[in-house]
């Protein structure tokens, strides 16, 4: 299967693999797999709590090019974003600026749920009340 | 029994009812005396219809023997026929504290990969563990084989689904670690 120019430049220089220690309270942690191709993704984000922006985002996949490249790009995304206008980053966003072919769709749903995942992880450690279900679909 | 196509459902094709909980040895021998049965070679005088019969019911038969002596092929098998599709599943189905353990192993796998020897060492240990999970997973599966199969629902059909996908996610995980400790 052929890979878009930008799905290959993602997976040969991935942005922002990397972790950060999760028992920090301004870090959230969002841990996904993936059943049918056994792939896993964690994502982080650091937020500044006084402004709510996203100050810093790394990951960490062990999966095929196209989930390598949806979670480096949404890392690149997420940064200089609010917590808010985070949730706003759809799955069809990433298929589109990545031209993930239909088979590989199921790579940006997870990069979704991370993002969906590492926001709900910081939130409860803010103890702010949790909006949407992670992964419930 | 020349008369139209042959059984396209694999159970049919052996003459047995749907099950997930299949005596495999059975199943053998009732593939081998359908197989004698509908072998092209004993049809080919016999005009074309029987002939095309025959290599229709030997063809399925082939196939359906290939998935239903496969607990897990079976059982994706008769899934399928449900409605319970893979690629309608998400990560739902990877309890979180799992998931953590596969980043882990994923992470001492590409060490190991790089030559790490304690790193090896604990790819061995967590291969163990995960090799136990499987087996667990496989004795649920075959619980679930036999309550559905005395009392049919979606709500066994559902549970099984989960299983399987967990086992699926496991699987290639336990697949890449033991090709990491060769």
């Amino acid at each position: 299967m052929a890979y878009s120019d930008k799905v290959v430049d993602h997976y040969n220089n991935p942005r922002n693999v990397g972790s950060m220690d999760k028992a920090r309270t301004d870090v959230g942690t969002g841990m996904v797999g993936a059943p049918e191709c056994g792939d896993v993704m964690k994502l982080q984000i650091q937020v500044n709590t006084e402004t709510g922006v996203i100050e810093d985002a790394k990951f960490k996949t062990f999966g095929c090019g196209s989930a390598i490249a949806s979670s480096s790009l949404a890392t690149e995304w997420l940064k200089g974003k609010t917590v808010d206008e985070a949730l706003d980053i759809k799955n069809t966003d990433i298929v589109n600026e990545l031209s993930l072919p239909p088979v590989k769709i199921h790579c940006s749903v997870l990069a979704e749920d991370a993002i969906k995942a590492a926001i709900n992880d910081y939130r409860t450690k803010q103890g702010a009340p949790v909006a949407a279900e992670t992964v419930a679909h | 029994m020349f008369s139209g196509p042959p059984p396209s459902d694999y159970f049919a094709i052996f003459g047995i009812e749907k099950k997930l909980a299949l005596d495999v040895e059975d199943l053998q021998r009732r593939f081998y005396a359908n197989s004698r049965e509908w072998h092209p070679d004993r049809h080919a005088r016999a005009g074309a219809a029987q002939l095309a019969y025959a290599e229709a019911a030997s063809a399925t038969l082939n196939d359906a023997w290939r998935v239903l002596r496969d607990p897990v092929a079976r059982a994706e098998y008769v899934l399928k026929g449900e409605g319970f599709n893979i690629s309608e599943q998400r990560g739902r189905d990877v309890p979180p504290e799992l998931l953590e353990e596969v980043f882990d192993l994923n992470m001492v796998l590409e060490e190991a990969r790089n030559g790490d020897a304690a790193a090896k060492a604990e790819v061995a240990r967590a291969l163990a563990k995960f090799e136990r999970i499987l087996s667990e997973i496989d004795s649920a599966r075959d619980g679930i084989f036999v309550a559905y199969d005395a009392a049919p629902g979606r709500d066994a059909l559902s549970e099984l689904r989960s299983l399987l996908n967990r086992r699926k996610y496991l699987q290639n995980l336990v697949r890449d670690a033991r090709a990491a400790l060769v």
